[in-house]
């Protein structure tokens, strides 16, 4: 009897806790995450969010590879090796084969977005945290739309054919979305190219008028002379070419970053933070690392270090092709024996110092050994990790030198090349005209291998692709100059019209 | 648990015994089934109502008054039999099991029904049918034994997933698991295994199942709501045996051993392939190139003549790395098991070991679990029962579970180039690998190791409580919890471990699921003629689960191999998330003179899964059938012995999606230059809800001749209304999707099962089963007037979903290989040939959800011999398989090994009809301005295959004989699995999940086994 007793004691126990938790029967909060609503009204969660803006320009997708490696693969300056069998359809432009961007870019935007909205209902933040916010902000969405733009869209200074503009820029979205509703139901179609880049001007401009001269919080963080730094370059490919003249001065007069030549420049690119960066993105933690597959040092290098060649490294994908060997002298040279000990093989190289940037990898891969671009060598500290340079004070040299010649300003234009020359131990030169624009050029491409910058300098000057190896004549009307937006959100999208040719 | 209430019952009949002058009859009575002692058969004088029961061991004596000849022997299960007395006075009977079986009792939702008065559609699995399978757990044995139900597993690895689908694939994004109950308390079967696949179910040792239900239609899971709309299988595990303690032991062992090895390029035969591919580009000096390709190109080559080149790359050795890691493995099993108890308690206790190897090393599984099964009649009213399964399992974790990983063996073994030595001569690993996978795949698994762990607690306190004759309740509280710990080293001397200088990861994961399920039961009958019975219950549910991970690297040495022997943290991490489900559920039973059957369930279910507007839902269900059997004109058929039909209608939900998948959140995430970040995670939507299941389901059961031939028919049209699917939104407004309710989804189908006694003579007995199930699988609907997804165009009206909701193939068709050129080409929409086929070319071709599939046993026993062959088959399935598309390349993208047969196949001469391009090197093994060779439906096969999943032989000594040396019962058997396998299939294994690159494949195993009572 007893038993039953305390049977139905505990019964009746469980059944009045049951009743009396009925309020919370269903209540579960999460733990790791908060509640959207109010979740960026104090001055940490800004930080915080401000910090996800940032990290976004760590995907492999923005300069942890595709902006640095995808363009040059797209470019003329180099050859994959089929190590991996990565960056070949890029390459060989093939349809298709291209950047993707969109996604992580906008999803940047879109918390950049969210803060700026959120900036009038944090709690307790002074007038200095939040002109910091806003101007940080602002930077990040201008870049994320420059880059956006740059890669979908025809620059301003070259778009091919009139009739083919009303294709027009990117959508531009400047207020965050949180709810379902916005997010189902915004439909943006693509602004004109022009609207674009006045969106990014405007950021632009206030983040540097809010962030002002000074160096900030470190060049991993947006300050006022990198927007300077940036406007320069927006400006080169909109052809404001007095505004490139002015920025590029600002930017240059500022302290952040320095120009360096000789040694100290080969030197700077084995530094940790190089000192030529106006703004880079920061690779901090060991987690961080995009690894063996995707970053920029496997890409560019079977290496693992530079202290001992043979030991494994990432997969050497994208080597320089023989246009660029030939600009920097370069051959493999055999230092000693057994040949097959890569420590015994080092290139020859001619007085250009950025020529030192350049040596043999090793026969770990299935393409042998080849002559790699060594400015990626898990300078962070760990495997695979190197802060991206993402403006360096050396471009504002380049662009001003661009900018004067196309204001008509020859001489001032070829004594900034001149002098540029002199920074990598190049003599001077004597050219005008067209000559001259080419050798500008040219010198830009020698100085951003590895970094980017060659398919939009072609690109921007209406200029084809042309290379041997693979054999590709893409002419500047050739649709693959554009990549497709991505399918999803054309068939999403009824405002948007997919680029040509896809 | 069925003989001790029939003995219970039998007893309570037959009390009013024992009187009378006569002859005292004696004797046993023992079943075909085991041999062993029927304890509570009848014993009744025919044309009386003078009988008994028999004892524990199965012995009688009865009183037989004068006058009287003949004895009827009855036990519910074995088949009756009548017996003249004649002069003897000791009988001794042997009953046979009434292997059809109608008369046998089902576990339904929260009760127990005799099969006869099923209504709903459900198949039944016997322990005794899976038993001894050298299978981890037992969703695999599953496999082609009920009809509607498909299993296939995901890979070869001992313990990994399985996949398996009840009626046809109901969901996108949602889950498609069934829910798993055992012992009462309803499983998650999720698996969170960081380092290799680690199947939940396998805490359970198969041997420890007396029967699987599975509840297939809406009708019959309705009673589970919100967690049944992928269907229900019902776990009953074996409970004490009144009567002297019975000891069980059981034993098997055997090896495991790759079902096929993949047919690839010797060395010189690579070299052929490669040099030919350098001349078809038109490159200069093919010889040297194809040399370089493998790394033996000799530094003085410049000197040598192009057919000197030759004969030094016809002359490379060959080297088999597939035998060198994939191979025998060893599989152990022992068990032990005490059953036994009196009239209040019994009792069932036993552990068990399992041991397997996979076919590649290291990879095993190996588990010890401890059972207990209590009960104890406290009072007469009051029943306490309990049941506890411990368990743990660990793994020797593979370097990756899939994917074209160089340290992957199942991935490289058949792809690296067969040139490259495994071994130098002194015995050390080669570590200079030319081509594309550079490391050796044997020096790298030898040297990392890791280990998954997984510890499982399933246990449940119940309590009876009989309040009136007709009135009882019960309470059940149950528990899930298990541990999932692992570690996983990259060993420094490896390539992947080189740059970090070695890293440990590890993980721990606990999962804790409280369940209690609050009963009252009643039952009545009124008249003689109506029965009725009812069931209401409340339940509550609460999940939680949380866990820590992280990494470190930079290891002083390779002895070094624990975590916190690094030197850097690399990361680290956490997770919390739980949910609760609170219900309340009611069915209600009636049937006139077993006749007219009816039953009515509801539940309404609230879950906190969902959007505060819609967290409550109500699912109901309604089933009837008429049993015609029951009526007076078949009442004295001799040719139709059972015939029901049943049609039944329900509605159940599926809660499968995130915990908080309803709520808009902001989580943490994009850490940036050292100091934290917030991410915003999910969007908000209060109105997320269930998806919603209703199944209409027709069906009959028929037996012929006494039941020697039976089995129902059965067809379902499933529809699966509000999806939860993850809308698309534009990547422009910052998010990819959002979980919503829109579209529709419809599995229809058609079920069959029979059963025969075919043969039943001179102790010869040949019985067989056969089931098949054909279902078509589309999308009704989506949004918004979609015909397709935007994300995803493979999910699309009118067309199949595919196995795990990934939608249908839709891909430009391969028209095989201009014979002229030797290029490939593709149809475009219109049907016309291009090499460049674009995204308008697509055309839908199938999915990889088989559409027709079931299994064929044969059982023969002839005077203790066994022999049983057990078939299982799938058809109708498409889709690639990704280990075959890269040797698909023959060697053209990557400097790969190739399938000889695709090599022998590849384009050659002008004129030449066949489906393999001409091999070339340029383009990344591609015609210039041609889509790439495995492009469209180029590499997709069929899925389709017969398996022998099992050939058994088995023997039964007599008892009388085993008794002689203290045994009641020994049974010795040889058993094989996955034997023999009918497949055109290029690749591994057709039965698979996922991409299919660098999986282990399953395996064929030969087992020896004994089994001894006492």
């Amino acid at each position: 009897m007893k038993l039953i007793n305390k049977a139905l004691l505990s019964l009746a126990l469980t059944g009045s806790l049951l009743v009396s938790s009925c309020d919370s029967l269903l209540q579960v909060d999460p733990r790791q995450s908060i509640d959207a609503n109010g979740a960026l009204t104090t001055p940490d969660a800004m930080n915080a969010a401000l910090n996800s803006v940032y990290s976004k320009l760590r995907s492999a997708r923005i300069y942890g590879r595709d902006l640095f490696a995808v363009s040059d693969a797209l470019a003329d300056v180099g050859q994959t090796t089929s190590n991996s069998g990565r960056l070949i359809g890029e390459n060989n432009n093939q349809p298709g084969a291209h950047f993707g961007t969109w996604q992580t870019a906008y999803f940047a935007i879109n918390e950049a977005n969210l803060i700026l909205d959120g900036l009038s209902k944090v709690e307790g933040a002074s007038a200095a945290q939040l002109a910091r916010w806003e101007g940080e902000a602002k930077f990040l969405r201008g870049l994320y739309y420059f880059d956006l733009v740059k890669v979908y869209s025809y620059i301003p200074t070259a778009i091919f054919e009139p009739g083919v503009i009303g294709q027009g820029g990117i959508p531009v979205v400047t207020e965050g979305v949180i709810t379902s509703g916005a997010a189902l139901s915004r439909q943006t179609p693509r602004s004109t190219i022009l609207e674009v880049y006045a969106q990014i001007y405007k950021d632009l401009e206030d983040a540097k008028r809010l962030l002002g001269t000074g160096t900030g919080r470190g060049v991993q963080y947006g300050s006022g002379p990198a927007a300077s730094a940036l406007l320069s370059r927006v400006a080169l490919y909109r052809g404001d070419w007095a505004k490139v003249v002015a920025e590029s001065t600002a930017a240059l007069s500022s302290g952040v970053g320095t120009v360096l030549s000789g040694a100290a420049y080969v030197n700077g690119w084995r530094a940790p933070v190089n000192p030529e960066s106006m703004f880079e993105v920061r690779f901090a933690l060991a987690e961080e690392s995009i690894g063996v597959n995707e970053s920029l040092q496997s890409t560019y290098t079977a290496l693992l270090n530079l202290t001992n060649k043979n030991a494994q490294g990432g997969w050497g994908d994208f080597i320089p092709n023989a246009t660029v060997r030939g600009l920097f002298g370069l051959a493999p040279l055999q230092l000693g024996t057994p040949a097959t000990d890569n420590n015994n093989w080092d290139v020859t190289r001619n007085a250009d110092v950025r020529a030192q940037l350049f040596t043999t990898g090793n026969t770990v891969r299935g393409a042998g050994r080849q002559i790699e671009n060594t400015k990626f060598m898990s300078k962070s500290g760990f495997a695979y990790a190197d802060n991206v340079p993402v403006i360096r004070k050396s471009e504002m040299h380049l662009n001003r030198a661009e900018a004067n010649y196309r204001l008509n300003n020859e001489s001032a234009a070829l004594t900034e090349l001149n002098a540029f020359k002199a920074l990598r131990g190049l003599p001077a030169v004597t050219l005008s005209g067209t000559a001259l624009l080419d050798e500008i050029l040219l010198e830009r491409m020698k100085e951003f291998i590895g970094e980017g910058q060659r398919f939009f300098d072609l690109k921007r000057n209406g200029r084809g692709i042309v290379k041997t190896t693979p054999a590709v004549n893409l002419a500047f009307d050739d649709f693959r100059i554009l990549p497709p937006i991505p399918q999803r959100e054309v068939d999403g999208n009824p405002n948007i019209k997919q680029n040509r040719g896809y | 648990m069925r003989k001790i209430l029939l003995l219970g019952l039998t007893l309570f009949l037959v009390n009013a015994m024992a009187f009378a002058q006569g002859r005292v009859i004696t004797g046993t009575v023992t079943s075909t089934e085991d041999g062993m002692g029927v304890p509570g058969a009848t014993v009744l004088v025919k044309g009386t109502t003078i009988g008994t029961a028999t004892d524990i061991d199965g012995k009688y004596s009865v009183n037989v008054p004068a006058g009287s000849n003949v004895l009827v022997f009855t036990f519910v299960g074995l088949i009756s039999q009548e017996v003249n007395i004649g002069n003897r006075s000791t009988i001794n009977v042997v009953l046979e099991s009434d292997v059809t079986a109608l008369s046998e009792v089902i576990v339904t939702g929260y009760g127990t029904q005799p099969k006869r008065e099923v209504t709903g559609a459900v198949s039944s699995v016997k322990g005794d049918a899976i038993q001894n399978l050298p299978l981890q757990s037992f969703d695999r044995a599953l496999q082609g034994r009920a009809s509607g139900v498909q299993v296939r597993s995901s890979n070869g690895l001992p313990g990994g997933a399985v996949n398996i689908r009840i009626r046809g694939v109901g969901s996108i994004n949602a889950g498609n698991e069934p829910l798993f109950i055992v012992d009462g308390v309803q499983l998650n079967n999720q698996s969170n295994a960081a380092f290799t696949q680690s199947n939940p179910l396998a805490f359970l040792n198969p041997n420890d199942i007396e029967s699987m239900e599975i509840l297939k239609d809406a009708a019959s899971a309705a009673i589970y709501g919100s967690q049944a709309a992928n269907g229900v299988v019902i776990i009953t595990t074996k409970k004490g045996k009144q009567g002297k303690a019975k000891f069980e032991f059981n034993a098997f062992s055997g090896e495991t051993q790759p079902m096929k090895f993949l047919d690839i390029l010797s060395g010189p035969e690579w070299y052929g392939m490669r040099r030919d591919a350098f001349i078809n580009s038109g490159v200069a000096n093919p010889e040297a190139n194809a040399l370089s390709n493998m790394g033996r190109l000799p530094s003085n080559w410049t000197t040598l003549t192009r057919p000197a080149l030759d004969a030094l790359g016809l002359a490379l050795p060959t080297y088999d790395w597939q035998r060198e890691v994939m191979g025998a493995g060893r599989l152990n099993n022992y068990e032990m098991s005490v059953s036994g108890g009196d009239d209040k308690t019994t009792f069932f206790l036993s552990g068990s070991y399992n041991y397997q190897e996979a076919s590649f090393r290291p990879v095993d599984f190996e588990r010890g679990t401890v059972r207990i099964a209590l009960t104890h009649q406290a009072t007469k009213r009051l029943n306490i029962e309990t049941n506890m399964n411990l368990s743990t399992f660990q793994q020797n974790v593979p370097f990756a579970v899939e994917g074209s990983f160089l340290g992957n063996p199942a991935f490289s073994a058949s792809a690296v180039l067969p040139h490259n030595a495994i071994y130098n001569e002194d015995g050390t690993f080669n570590t200079a690998i030319a081509g594309v996978l550079g490391q050796n795949v044997v020096l790298v698994n030898s040297y990392n190791s890791g280990i998954q762990r997984t510890n499982t607690a399933v246990g449940n306190l119940i309590t009876n409580y009989k309040i009136a004759k007709n009135l009882s309740f019960r309470s059940l509280f149950g528990l899930d919890y298990r541990l999932l710990q692992g570690d996983n080293y990259r060993d420094p001397r490896t390539p992947d471990g080189a740059g970090v200088v070695g890293r440990s990861s590890v993980q721990s994961d606990w999962r804790t699921r409280f369940i209690t399920t609050q009963t009252l039961n009643w039952n009545k009958t009124f008249n003689g003629v109506h029965n009725v019975s009812a069931l209401a219950g409340v339940e509550y549910l609460s999940e939680t689960r949380e866990g820590i991970s992280g990494a470190g690297i930079g290891f002083p040495t390779f002895q070094f191999r624990t975590i916190q022997s690094a030197a850097t943290p690399e990361s680290v991490s956490g997770f919390w998330t739980g949910y609760r489900r609170a219900s309340a559920f009611s069915s209600v039973n009636y049937d006139f003179k077993k006749k007219y059957l009816v039953t009515v369930t509801a539940r309404y279910d609230g879950s906190s899964r969902f959007g505060t507007q819609n967290q409550y839902g109500l699912f109901p269900s309604v089933r009837v059938g008429w049993s015609l059997v029951e009526e007076e004109f078949l009442k004295n058929s001799s040719t139709i012995s059972e015939m029901k039909f049943r049609a039944s209608y329900g509605l159940t939900g599926n809660d499968q999606i995130g915990n908080f998948d309803a709520r808009g959140l902001y989580g943490g995430g994009g850490n940036y230059s050292g100091s934290a970040g917030i991410v915003p995670s999910s969007l908000a939507n209060l109105g997320l809800s269930w998806e919603t299941n209703n199944t209409l389901n027709l069906g009959i059961d028929y037996g012929f001749f006494e039941n020697r031939i039976t089995g129902s028919i059965d067809a379902f049209d499933r529809r699966t209304k509000d999806l939860l699917l993850s809308q698309p939104i534009l990547w422009i407004n910052g998010f990819s999707g959002i979980s919503n309710n829109v579209g529709e989804l419809q599995n229809r189908g058609l079920e069959f099962e029979l059963s025969t006694v075919n043969i039943d003579k001179g102790g010869f007995r040949w019985n067989s089963s056969f089931n098949i199930t054909r279902i078509d699988n589309q999308i009704v609907s989506l949004y918004s007037g979609l015909q397709f997804l935007p994300a995803n165009p493979g999910i699309a009206v009118g067309q199949p979903v595919g196995r795990s909701g990934e939608g249908a193939i839709f891909a430009a068709e391969y028209a095989g290989v201009n014979p002229a050129t030797g290029r490939p080409m593709w149809y475009d929409i219109n049907g016309n040939i291009t090499y460049l086929p674009l995204a308008a070319d697509r055309r839908y071709q199938g999915s990889s959800l088989g559409t027709t599939f079931g299994g064929l046993n044969n059982t023969f026993t002839y005077k203790g011999f066994e022999f049983t062959t057990f078939f299982t088959y799938e058809y109708g399935g498409i889709g690639g398989d990704g280990q075959y598309g890269f040797l698909r390349e023959n060697g053209t993208r990557l400097t790969l090994n190739a399938l000889r047969e695709v090599n022998d196949r590849s384009w050659k001469t002008p004129g030449q009809i066949t489906d393999i391009p001409r091999n070339v090197t340029t383009n990344g093994g591609n015609e210039t301005r041609g889509a790439s060779r495995n492009s469209g439906t180029a590499a997709l096969l069929k899925y389709d295959f017969i398996r022998l999943s099992q050939l058994t032989l088995a023997y039964s000594f007599k008892p009388s004989l085993v008794s002689r040396i203290g045994l009641s019962r020994a049974r010795i058997y040889m058993q094989g699995v996955n034997l023999w396998t009918y497949t055109d299939y290029p690749g591994y294994d057709p039965e698979f999940t996922g991409a299919g690159t660098g999986q282990v494949p399953l395996t064929k195993s030969y087992t020896l086994g004994v089994q001894i009572g006492f």
